[in-house]
């Protein structure tokens, strides 16, 4: 798979932690060479401050937005373009919580 | 049970009466209370031969009513430190008003020895209410008429003294009658939207000052102890609860909103600002946050202390703004001057505005200039112009004192854009300006918008959280399937919380479970989910019928032009409009309502007798 240049962008605390608001990844196109990339820049706790290893998945307490769009509202597998934007918000923003808030 | 001061301002009379406790079975106090209370003026004077369309909203036929719920001031209940203002007719839109305010004035009124306040008829000359350890008297507020929020609260404050003081009150805009004007609590917190300071003003009411220290009865201790101690572990260890929304407030919302192509922009033109950064809670926290400020017994401490040290915004002290003053006296109107920002929301509060509703009005305004809609000289010097900043701030004090083309502003958008012959400029829902989600991009907060009774408002029906935050769950924005659902589920479950009166930022956290369970343990009574929901529904239901006879119906659930006709040009959502007749059906026929009417079946079920 050839590289892909991503933007990413970062929000409220994972800017503190890691000295950044955005930066230009060169990545193969999937979530985790992403974040494996951009994580050899900002250092190993990106990873598993993003990734879930277990799971093989981008942490579920997040918002992770490719060009603005949740990956928890697309379909199949994610595969970043040259140009795309990729947000990231750290758990306090939203994401998955343990609220039971009404059973559906 | 508790007391409600019942305080007719044209005889200048108090009466004292007890809480009924059938009533508050079926709907629980705060807001649910207040709208059975609301009902019975409407069918009173309709056995007078009063139509409720003839009733004026800034005349003395209108009742204003503050209230407080079982949970409101117990040590210990999540976040109880609120309360909840209705009146029969908002002044702005001819619907219901009301509204739902934090600090420390609701615990206090409870403190004082009342639950409750009706006020009806209107004084002559000013007065303001004094209630303190039980003890109610109408004064006179000669002294007072002219003053901003803040001298009024203080001078209050420092008359009566005591313990357990605060002070609800309106400022110049609202003894102006200026349609948005809002009742401001303990200097810097509102029961923002729907125009009720207005009312207070047309009643000549200018404050109401509490102070006491009654004790709250809890009737099971130990039960809640239990409970309350489980719920607050709870929402320390939420990520929103225990740690966003105390580090960033509600403005952390503009980055992620945005984001979503869902920020709206130069009046909803668009759902993508392009300076969004610049007036972000990140931003705010890097420059001109100072501290944050907890209501009464709230563990979160969402408040914002801010200072704009110099500069032509220079302001020294205050609070806020939040997601929807940055974002209503920004984002909507282009401005991206922070610190301009934070003294817009600084006048909001000092003259007693709703910043949504002034805001989206000035939005309003520069689309119409802009397009050549207004006249230069019916500006008279305001270069009401898309991120022009200055201007901004100007028009605020403008429209509060009705001076200049302030004097338009003051009556909404949507009045002022149909005096300039455009009312599909008005980005607003039954004459209410809606709040910071274009719902181009999420579409159940269109549904929301279009259906809450009091007109376009998220917090009736927060199905952002949904949408956006994925609490409690993750749902596609962009599509309408499914929406439905969560826009009644929402809305009744958003009453409990307005009955019950605590805050609404809980429910991050916290279920229905968690309502049942506190509640019960509160009250006594034994309430299940079930229950609690079916509480909230009846209560929906019985506002919907108030509004129904105010003459509002299925019809006025609808959407501007511009949502259901203009596809987002730009962003995630580019392309989309809001299918609002595909969700309106299905939500209807999930309430069990016909063209916005709810059904004989429907209220006989859920127990409302008209």
């Amino acid at each position: 798979m050839s590289n892909v240049s991503v933007k990413v962008l970062l929000f409220a605390t994972f800017r503190k932690k890691y000295g950044s608001k955005e930066l230009t990844i060169e990545c193969d196109g999937t979530l985790k060479g992403l974040i494996e990339s951009a994580s050899r820049i900002l250092g190993g706790e990106f990873y598993s401050d993003v990734y879930n290893s277990e799971r093989g998945m981008v942490r579920d307490d997040l918002i992770f937005t490719v060009n603005g769009r949740n990956i928890k509202d697309l379909k199949g597998d994610i595969e970043l373009k040259d140009g795309d934007v990729v947000a990231i918000f750290p758990p306090l923003a939203g994401g998955i919580n343990s609220s039971k808030l009404i059973e559906v | 049970m508790g007391r409600i001061l019942k305080v007719d301002l044209t005889a200048g009379t108090l009466k004292s009466e007890l809480i009924s406790e059938d009533i508050a079975k079926k709907y629980l106090g705060g807001k649910g209370y207040a709208v059975y209370i609301l009902y019975n003026y409407l069918k009173e004077y309709e056995s007078k031969g009063i139509s409720p369309s003839d009733i004026n909203p800034l005349g003395p036929e209108n009742v204003l009513i503050f209230a407080t719920g079982p949970g409101t001031g117990v040590p210990g209940f999540p976040c109880s430190g609120r309360y909840h203002v209705m009146a029969l007719r908002s002044p702005l839109t001819g619907s219901i008003g009301s509204a739902n305010s934090g600090g420390e004035w609701g615990p206090f009124l409870k403190f004082s020895g009342y639950d409750m306040i009706v006020v009806e008829g209107a004084s002559e000359d000013p007065v303001y209410l004094s209630i303190v350890n039980g003890v109610a008297e109408l004064r006179s507020a000669g002294d007072l008429w002219g003053k901003n929020v803040f001298d009024t609260c203080r001078i209050l404050s420092r008359r009566v003294g005591g313990k357990n003081t605060s002070v609800a009150c309106i400022g110049p805009a609202g003894e102006n009658l200026v349609r948005m004007a809002c009742i401001v609590n303990d200097e810097h917190r509102a029961a923002g939207r729907t125009g009720l300071g207005a009312v207070m003003g047309s009643k000549k009411l200018k404050a109401i000052v509490v102070s006491g220290d009654e004790k709250v009865p809890v009737a099971n201790p130990d039960e809640f102890r239990e409970v309350s101690r489980r719920c607050l572990e709870t929402m320390r260890k939420n990520r929103v609860t225990g740690e966003g929304l105390p580090t960033y407030g509600t403005s952390i919302l503009i980055n992620v909103i945005n984001t979503a192509g869902g920020l709206p922009y130069k009046n909803w033109q668009t759902g993508v600002n392009p300076y969004a950064d610049k007036i972000s809670g990140e931003t705010l926290a890097e420059t001109y946050l100072t501290g944050r400020r907890a209501c009464w017994g709230c563990t979160i401490g969402c408040g914002r202390v801010t200072s704009v040290p110099s500069g032509p915004f220079q302001i020294i002290g205050t609070e806020g703004p939040e997601y929807e003053s940055i974002w209503a006296l920004g984002g909507s109107t282009g401005v991206k001057d922070l610190d301009a920002i934070v003294k817009a929301n600084h006048y909001c509060d000092e003259f007693g505005m709703d910043p949504i509703s002034l805001g989206s009005t000035i939005a309003a305004a520069m689309e119409l200039y802009e397009r050549g809609y207004i006249p230069k000289e019916d500006l008279q010097g305001l270069d009401l112009r898309f991120g022009n900043s200055a201007a901004l701030v100007e028009a605020v004090w403008r429209t509060a004192y009705r001076v200049g083309f302030g004097k338009y502003l003051a009556l909404g958008s949507k009045k002022l854009c149909e005096i300039y012959g455009h009312p599909e400029l008005s980005m607003s829902v039954k004459g209410l300006e809606m709040p910071a989600y274009d719902p181009r991009a999420m579409k159940g907060i269109g549904l929301e918008y279009a259906t809450a009774n009091r007109g376009g408002c998220h917090v009736t029906g927060y199905t952002v959280s949904a949408e956006i935050l994925g609490i409690p769950e993750k749902i596609d924005p962009l599509t309408p399937d499914g929406k439905a659902k969560w826009a009644k589920l929402f809305q009744d479950f958003t009453c409990v919380v307005n009955s019950t009166v605590n805050c609404l930022f809980s429910t991050f956290a916290l279920g229905v479970k968690d309502y049942a369970d506190l509640l019960s343990a509160v009250t006594g009574w034994s309430l299940s989910d079930g229950e609690i929901l079916r509480i909230g529904e009846r209560i929906y239901n019985l506002e919907r019928v108030i509004i129904n006879r105010l003459g509002f119906n299925g019809k006025d659930d609808t959407l501007p032009r511009r949502l259901l006709e203009e596809p987002m040009p730009e962003g995630p959502a580019k392309g989309h409009v809001v299918e609002l007749d595909k969700m309106k059906e299905e939500y209807y026929k999930l309430r069990g309502w016909v063209n916005g009417v709810p059904t004989a079946d429907k209220l006989k079920e859920l127990e409302i007798e008209l």
